[in-house]
């Protein structure tokens, strides 16, 4: 639950999304990150499951991400990343 | 990552606070601060600044100051005790979604709970509870049917699974009085949950057990219940819809995040994938 034990799981969130330039925006929800990707196709499911994603929903360019109660920290390294 | 323009230190608030809406700003800028300072600096137990502190910081009243807090108590993130102060609340998970069990919130409104078990065994997985308790179908998962009481009159029937691979003991005593006391007690503390609710008819099946003649109205509740080693319990709850409500606090969303380099400068990349992207189906 720690700021640093995040920076990392946050870094391999964004990679599975498609990285920086595949993401429109990514709205922190309380247990999940609820994101607008470009491309869905560039969305790699078993590397969100395997940064500790709880699961993945897939709905056109939306994909929620869902990672428990600490999203407010992932949220927070997302931003310094993005 | 919207900033309010005004330079805190130097605004005073007088006259802001007397109307309540040019506060709202102020307001959030407080509560963000706090919760900021929670969530990277105070541990559990620790006081938060004092009003006076506060108040000199953000230029702000002190209505609005106790607005901040209020939110944040009412969120759970902070709690008040009397004649000492404000408080880092002792954890986050209940906040919006409270993880408590039935009995719980039974007595916590004065109400005797009882249970009747009707189901204690262990069972292969079907695929829906698989999914939800994240392994195979067919393993092993422990399976719970009880019908819940207040004050001897049953209000909910809940089918629960939880996966014999994490809590193998779970069932070694007979059914638990309490599965959450009994997972604690296994060293696997539910610390988070989602929950899904739906209205629904109750089966023929179900309002007999509820001891209602025609068929009611009654809400359905999928719970999905994490504890550190992963998902722990999926349950399934049917409320009598006559005698219960939810309570669900609300706060604000907060703001979306957008790369950077993109507000900054909308490039050819922009302009050239937007427009097949966009027919998909983009914000609401």
């Amino acid at each position: 639950m720690r700021s640093d034990d995040t920076t990392g799981q946050a870094a391999a969130i964004l990679a599975a999304l498609g990285g920086v330039d595949n993401i429109d925006e990514i709205e922190p929800c309380t247990t999940r990150l609820r994101s607008l990707v470009r491309d869905a196709g560039q969305v790699d499911v078993g590397a969100l499951r395997a940064a500790g994603a709880y699961g993945v929903m897939i709905n056109g360019r939306v994909v929620q991400v869902v990672v428990g109660p600490h999203v407010d920290l992932i949220a927070s390294d997302l931003d310094d990343l993005m | 990552m919207e900033q309010v323009d005004d330079d805190t230190g130097e605004v005073p608030a007088v006259g802001a606070s007397e109307d309540g809406a040019p506060s709202a700003h102020k307001y959030l800028a407080v509560r963000d601060h706090l919760a900021r300072l929670v969530a990277h600096e105070l541990k559990v137990g620790d006081a938060i600044p004092s009003e006076r502190t506060l108040k000199q910081e953000f230029g702000v009243s002190r209505m609005t100051i106790r607005q901040a807090v209020d939110a944040l108590v009412t969120e759970g993130v902070l709690v008040r005790e009397q004649g000492r102060g404000t408080f880092v609340a002792p954890q986050r998970m209940d906040f919006e979604m409270r993880l408590t069990t039935f009995g719980e919130e039974m007595r916590r409104r004065g109400l005797e709970p009882t249970t009747t078990v009707l189901a204690a065994q262990t069972v292969e997985a079907t695929p829906d509870i698989a999914t939800a308790l994240e392994i195979d179908p067919g393993d092993e998962v422990h399976f719970l049917y009880r019908v819940r009481s207040a004050d001897g009159t049953p209000v909910a029937i809940e089918r629960a699974w939880m996966p014999v691979a994490l809590v193998p003991e779970l069932l070694a005593d007979g059914a638990p009085t309490s599965v959450y006391d009994r997972l604690r007690e296994l060293g696997a503390a539910p610390e988070w949950g989602e929950e899904t609710l739906a209205a629904d008819l109750a089966t023929d099946v179900e309002a007999s057990l509820l001891g209602l003649s025609a068929a009611p109205a009654v809400m359905r509740a999928e719970r999905r219940t994490y504890a550190a080693q992963g998902a722990v319990m999926f349950s399934r709850g049917c409320y009598r819809g006559d005698r219960y409500s939810v309570w669900v606090p609300l706060r604000a969303p907060r703001p979306a995040l957008v790369p950077r380099r993109r507000g900054d400068a909308v490039t050819e990349e922009d302009s050239t994938e937007r427009a097949p992207v966009g027919a998909g189906g983009g914000r609401a």
